[in-house]
């Protein structure tokens, strides 16, 4: 993502005039650029204006509601998005995931704790080693920081490509979710294991030959998920 | 010299005697009906020890069966009664007005003084008559030697003859205006042998011989018997037909009463919205209606008050939802304050601090109360995972930056599945309540037991998640884990009521003790996990809390997870179980 060692550019939907002010005046404090809007018809319109390096994104919008505004970027984009939940309801965690979102903060949020999440999104995009590795028709090009299968590149997100960069670094070794959470997510020790669940039903989706069952991200009972190499 | 024989005099012969035997007689026939009818009252009374005394059935039966012996009874006893005398009177007044005819005959063809033949003569004649009775005939001859004629010598002599009935016949009786006749005609039953006897005897007026008859009743008795057979016979049909009746009455009147029964039942199992059918215009069928009246106000009531409390839930869920927005915009500004404050006037610096510190308390509160509200509107749910418990209680107490104050005695290796964001709560909780009210040393020790659940653990949390694992699922056993302080220990009064909700032990202890819903909170949180948290005090001093959680908890997660693996893949999680 295009940050380049600059301030990182975030675009902030949400709603409420109070929360979006104070969020605002808190992440710019932290030392980020902030666009913000107040539906998320704005915001989609922000996003193709302004092209932002991550989302914070609220769940109860006016209008389309937070889900519906993940997956429709989701549609075109892999940029990072931070959901902003209520959590009045977990059916709230488990959809945004599905639809797309990186990670979650509980409202009310801590300034720090959005600013290290977001700093956290936004490190996995960074390169780190350069390398490739190969898994059946699955190549993994470290140095460009891109996924082809059979040939074509896959759109990955960066938590998807950074989980599968983890699990890559330690083929045939299971990682527990608690560990990805570590890896990935940065998480502490008590992060949530469906953010790593719903990543990799994402990432199984688009890099398994038949998503259902799967032959490269297997699951490990009892303890979590391993990457195998196709017989 | 006529025979002045007493015309249908025979009800003044010797009552006493005819009396006596005639009822003799009657209660033998009556025994052998009674004897009939009483056969099924034993069965009964057999079975009745089988059954149950308190049976309405059995009670109907028994009541049914008894009126029909009664009835049975006494109308064949009655109809016995009036037959058995029609029939004797009827043979007896046959045979005795035969008998005083053919006296009257043949004693008036005889001499005063006739011979022993001449008398023989005379009582052969009279036997010979329709009525086929034996003949005695007593006169005094010429040479007044006393000569007994009989028909049969070994049935009739004057021996056999009864001596009330030969005083009786013998006896003058003096004439009068009310009595026109010296002697009568006298009669008497007895029995010789097995045969009952017509035995009857008359003086002929006017010096002639003496009479006496012996006819035998036994096809009277033969056709009596027959009668009490089948009045016996009858009564028993009458008994067997009043069970049968009785039973239909009870079925008839006992399905409504089984079914009003059931009803009830299922209403006091909870289900109010049990009707019955109403059919008819009888007491059970008011009775029903009545059911059916209760039970609809029942269902009313429960419903306003469910709906009641469903609406103040609702208020408090909403409530701390809306708290939340505004919290949200507080929190984020107070950070910004908080970094300023050291920059700030040191007249403002502590509002600022005291901003941010009750902004964070509210925060808590807040949460606290939505967790709270979760658990009240079941949608609480399960995130499972596998974690290592040792590692989990040390990156809890490590968080909270307790290590100095909690003595921590725990194996690594005990690999569990459980919500590891509820463990962290419910630890937190405890081992910050040991904290705050015990003091350290705080102990908290990890270790596992074989299957066997707490008795405690059978109370179960409203809300749909009421199973508790069982069988394979407690196969790993369960994790105990042990908070132990050195405090003073919690006062007995206290102990029932330390995971009540903003329960206060005494109303002078400061407001800071938290939010008041700590403990609460942790007890929900094992109970979702289909476990338990008990309080007590350790004899050594110091309050002892035993958390106890299934060692997986996985059956309580249901539709929390489910397999995504193929084939080949093997299972996976889904995260798409809870929706």
């Amino acid at each position: 993502m295009g940050q380049n060692g600059c301030v990182p550019f975030l675009l902030l939907i949400e709603d409420d005039d109070a929360i979006r002010t104070a969020l605002e005046l808190s992440l710019s404090r932290q030392g980020h650029r902030v666009v913000t809007a107040a539906t998320g018809e704005d915001g989609l319109k922000l996003l193709r204006e302004q092209r932002p390096d991550l989302i914070v994104l609220d769940v109860m919008l006016p209008g389309i509601d937070g889900f519906e505004v993940c997956r429709r970027i989701r549609r075109t984009d892999q940029l990072p998005i931070i959901l902003l939940t209520a959590r009045n309801d977990d059916i709230d965690v488990v959809v945004g995931l599905e639809s797309g979102a990186d990670d979650y903060v509980v409202k009310p949020v801590q300034g720090r704790v959005l600013d290290a999440r977001i700093r956290a999104v936004l490190r996995r995009g960074e390169r780190e080693s350069s390398d490739s590795a190969t898994f059946g028709s699955l190549v993994i090009d470290r140095s460009a920081m891109t996924v082809t299968k059979n040939g074509e590149d896959l759109q990955l997100t960066p938590t998807e490509l950074r989980l599968l960069l983890e699990l890559s670094r330690r083929p045939g070794q299971a990682l527990s979710r608690q560990q990805l959470l570590r890896l990935v997510w940065e998480h502490d020790y008590l992060g949530d294991s469906r953010l790593v669940d719903a990543c990799v039903q994402r990432l199984r989706a688009k890099v398994e030959d038949v998503p259902s069952s799967p032959t490269l991200i297997r699951t490990v009972r009892g303890v979590g998920y391993r990457l195998d190499t196709p017989q | 010299m006529t025979p002045r024989s007493p015309g249908d005099d025979g009800t003044s012969g010797t009552p006493a005697d005819g009396g006596a035997s005639d009822a003799r007689d009657t209660a033998g026939r009556e025994s052998t009906a009674a004897g009939s009818g009483r056969r099924p009252t034993r069965l009964l009374r057999r079975a009745a020890g089988l059954l149950r005394w308190t049976s309405l059935r059995l009670r109907l039966v028994v009541v049914f069966a008894l009126v029909a012996l009664t009835a049975a009874v006494s109308a064949s006893g009655i109809a016995y009664w009036l037959n058995r005398n029609t029939v004797l009177d009827r043979t007896q007044n046959a045979v005795l007005k035969d008998f005083r005819k053919s006296l009257e005959d043949s004693t008036r063809s005889l001499p005063l003084r006739p011979r022993c033949s001449e008398l023989q003569d005379a009582a052969r004649q009279m036997a010979a008559g329709p009525q086929n009775y034996t003949v005695l005939l007593i006169g005094l001859d010429r040479a007044g030697k006393e000569c007994a004629a009989t028909t049969n010598k070994d049935l009739l002599t004057l021996k056999s003859v009864p001596q009330s009935l030969r005083n009786a016949v013998d006896q003058v009786r003096p004439v009068d205006e009310s009595n026109h006749f010296a002697h009568h005609l006298y009669w008497q039953r007895k029995e010789v042998g097995d045969v009952p006897y017509l035995i009857a005897g008359a003086k002929v007026i006017g010096g002639g011989p003496t009479g006496y008859m012996l006819k035998s009743l036994a096809t009277e008795r033969q056709d009596l018997t027959s009668l009490a057979w089948s009045l016996g016979i009858a009564t028993a049909l009458a008994l067997v037909g009043s069970a049968l009746l009785a039973q239909a009455a009870a079925t008839t009147v006992l399905r409504p009463v089984q079914r009003l029964g059931y009803a009830a039942r299922q209403l006091g199992e909870g289900r109010l919205d049990t009707r019955l059918r109403v059919t008819g215009t009888d007491e059970l069928a008011d009775l029903s209606r009545t059911f059916n009246r209760t039970a609809e106000r029942l269902e009313q009531r429960v419903e306003e008050l469910s709906a009641r409390e469903a609406a103040s839930r609702r208020f408090v869920a909403d409530m701390s939802h809306e708290l939340r927005t505004p919290l949200t915009a507080i929190t984020a500004v107070s950070e910004v304050l908080e970094e300023e404050a050291d920059s700030l006037d040191p007249m403002i610096a502590p509002a600022v601090q005291l901003v941010v510190s009750e902004t964070r308390r509210l925060n808590d509160l807040v949460e606290n109360l939505m967790e709270v509200t979760r658990f009240d509107a079941g949608t609480a749910r399960l995130v499972l995972d596998d974690v290592d418990v040792a590692d989990q209680v040390t990156a809890c107490i490590d968080a909270r930056a307790w290590l100095d104050a909690v003595d921590l005695d725990a194996d690594r290796g005990i690999v569990s599945r459980l919500d590891p964001r509820r463990l962290d709560v419910i630890l937190a909780n405890l081992i910050g309540n040991a904290l705050k009210h015990g003091g350290s040393p705080v102990r908290v020790s990890v270790h596992t037991e074989p299957a066997e659940r707490p008795e405690a653990a059978e109370r179960t949390e409203a809300g749909e998640r009421t199973e508790l694992p069982e069988g394979p699922a407690d196969e790993g056993g369960r994790l105990v884990i042990r908070v132990r302080d050195h405090g003073p220990g919690i006062p007995d009064e206290v102990l029932p009521h330390v995971f009540d909700r903003f329960y206060k032990a005494s109303a002078s202890r400061p407001r800071s003790e938290g939010s008041g819903l700590g403990l609460s909170i942790a007890l929900e949180n094992a109970h979702i996990h289909g476990g338990e948290i008990t309080a007590a005090n350790h004899p050594e001093g110091g309050a002892v809390f035993t958390l106890w959680l299934p060692m997986d908890a996985s059956r309580l997660a249901d539709g929390a997870e489910r397999a995504d693996g193929g084939t080949s893949g093997g299972g996976g999680e889904g995260t798409g179980g809870e929706r």
